[in-house]
């Protein structure tokens, strides 16, 4: 059996010990780390470059052979959907029109005024547990560490390591990512038949409602279009005696045939509330949580199909306004816990080709 | 400079800038149903088995520091992983007096399983959550086997880098002597 001298024990005892101070110092925010770090990286740097020419080819044949059949079905799939989307597009055009008009009159900043970067993924994550994508955008072009990124699906992640001219980017699902995020409930548009009965003294008013149909999570309409399904499972109907609650698109007085009529009623219970939680990833294999969400009693329960979107604020990474997901389950837990919500991303992190970096930064960080 | 290219440090240097460039461009793309292979784990088991414990050790944390640096975990987190890998591919090598190779792909594999298993324990240890799920089962198992297929040609390398003469390669491990 071997035997170890003090002396090799010692050694050995050294390198735990170090890697131990290195975590230590790494984890409190070292600056002489963080200089070693950009230090390998500009040395690193050309060497990686080299690196990354000389192995294209290989690369190029590797997914050539493994990823055909999987970018035909993908291909025949995405000419699907931008067939579906092409009629939405225009729709939604006229509504981000209408809503960036709103929030310029409201001197609210949107997403269309924050300028950004369009960056190509190079690399992947070389470990197998940290989600990262390396970019070819970095410090000379404006990149800084904490911007977001995203791509035409929605939230991709967010820029962690900048060099000079490549960058890495965090991705959502990676363990250590979190960000404020709002879960907003769908409308509910219901269809309502009034019979409306002018008299000096009364009106009386018979509510149906029409629809009932729940959205399932698989089958969740895309983000960005408009639905008129109502789960009636989860909601409850509008209190006709509280006026304050419904608003009437045209009142019994202005509008009042005689006969039965049928008008639209929206129900400010069922306009889009926010709820505000925080996302974590939870790695490649399980879909990114929302948790620390606060049930607000206006905002009601939270649905499977909820649109997840970043939260924003003086201390978020991220602007407000970024589509993240769907939430495609709810976990209830006992107590004040509050429930977690599991998000489907809606960009497809295992297939990211292009990116956009935001370049935005927090105005506490300005 | 013939001279300098025999000394071990520089020869580790430059083999590990190499192999990090390959783990970061060609390996980290060229994944296994998501795997990626872990060519400087495999370097740094390969050093303990042709090497001996205490230089596994010191190749481990050398080569783990390196990825560490390019990474965004904890700086340290995969050097003291690496380190602790290439510590008991050396020791458990050195049980045995023949040195057949399929030994060495076998403690080369299990080596890389054990270090596979020991990355996310360490990382929940120093608050990084979410990595030990029942996927490390599945990269242990890919880049192990990996690393058995890849290790006749990485102790081989390690040897060379190490500067492991044949006289020094065929007598008893040092640690029979202690």
């Amino acid at each position: 059996m071997p035997v170890y001298s003090v002396s090799r024990r010692r050694a050995l005892a050294l390198l735990a010990l170090s890697s131990i101070l290195l975590i230590t110092l790494d984890l409190q925010g070292n600056s002489i780390v963080d200089g070693v770090r950009r230090a390998f990286g500009t040395v690193f740097e050309p060497i990686q470059d080299s690196a990354r020419v000389v192995t294209r080819p290989i690369e190029n044949a590797w997914r050539g052979i493994t990823d055909y059949s999987d970018l035909e079905d993908e291909n025949r799939r995405l000419q699907d959907l931008v067939d579906q989307q092409e009629g939405a597009f225009i729709a939604a055009l006229a509504t981000a029109r209408d809503a960036q008009e709103l929030l310029a009159l409201n001197g609210i900043d949107d997403l269309t005024e924050i300028s950004s970067i369009t960056a190509q993924v190079v690399g992947g994550a070389p470990s197998n547990f940290s989600q990262t994508v390396e970019i070819n955008q970095g410090s000379r072009d404006g990149l800084r560490v904490g911007m977001p990124v995203v791509n035409a699906g929605g939230l991709v992640g967010k820029v962690t390591q900048v060099f000079s001219a490549r960058s890495i980017v965090l991705l959502a699902n990676d363990a250590t990512y979190a960000v404020p995020v709002q879960i907003i409930n769908l409308p509910e548009a219901t269809t309502t038949t009034s019979t409306t009965t002018t008299s000096t003294t009364t009106t009386t008013s018979t509510t149906t409602t029409t629809t009932s149909t729940s959205v399932p999570s698989s089958e969740a309409p895309p983000l960005g279009v408009a639905t008129s399904v109502v789960d009636q499972s989860t909601s409850s109907p509008a209190p006709s005696t509280s006026v304050a609650s419904i608003i009437t698109a045209a009142p019994a007085s202005t509008v009042s045939p005689p006969s039965a009529q049928t008008s639209t009623t929206i129900n400010i219970d069922n306009l889009p509330a926010t709820e505000i939680g925080a996302l974590r990833g939870r790695g490649p294999d399980q879909p990114p949580i929302v948790e620390f969400v606060e049930q607000s009693s206006r905002f009601g329960e939270i649905r499977v199909g909820a649109v997840v979107i970043t939260a924003g604020g003086s201390k978020s990474l991220a602007p407000r306004g970024i589509v993240v997901g769907r939430v495609v389950k709810i976990v209830e837990r006992p107590g004040t816990a509050g429930a977690i919500l599991e998000v489907r991303l809606s960009a497809r992190l295992t297939s990211l080709n292009f990116v956009r970096v935001l370049l935005y930064q927090p105005a506490v960080s300005e | 400079m013939i001279e300098l290219l025999n000394r071990p440090v520089l020869r580790l240097v430059l083999l590990g800038f190499v192999a990090l460039a390959l783990q970061t461009t060609l390996l980290a793309d060229m994944t296994l149903d998501g795997v990626v292979v872990q060519l400087m784990l495999c370097l740094s088991v390969a050093a303990g088995v042709s090497g001996g414990s205490e230089r596994g050790a010191l190749v481990g944390f050398m080569f783990g520091a390196m990825f560490d640096l390019v990474l965004s975990t904890p700086l340290g987190l995969t050097a003291l992983v690496y380190g602790l890998a290439g510590f008991v591919a050396g020791y458990v090598n050195s049980l045995t007096a023949n040195h057949p190779w399929w030994l060495g792909s076998i403690v080369v594999a299990s080596s890389t399983a054990l270090a596979t298993f020991v990355h996310p324990i360490f990382a929940s240890w120093v608050g990084v959550d979410g990595w030990l799920t029942l996927r490390v089962v599945q990269v242990a198992g890919v880049v192990a086997a990996f690393n058995a297929v890849l290790s006749p040609l990485a102790v081989p390398l390690m040897r060379w880098a190490l500067v492991i003469r044949r006289r020094a390669r065929l007598a008893p491990p040092p640690e029979i002597f202690l």
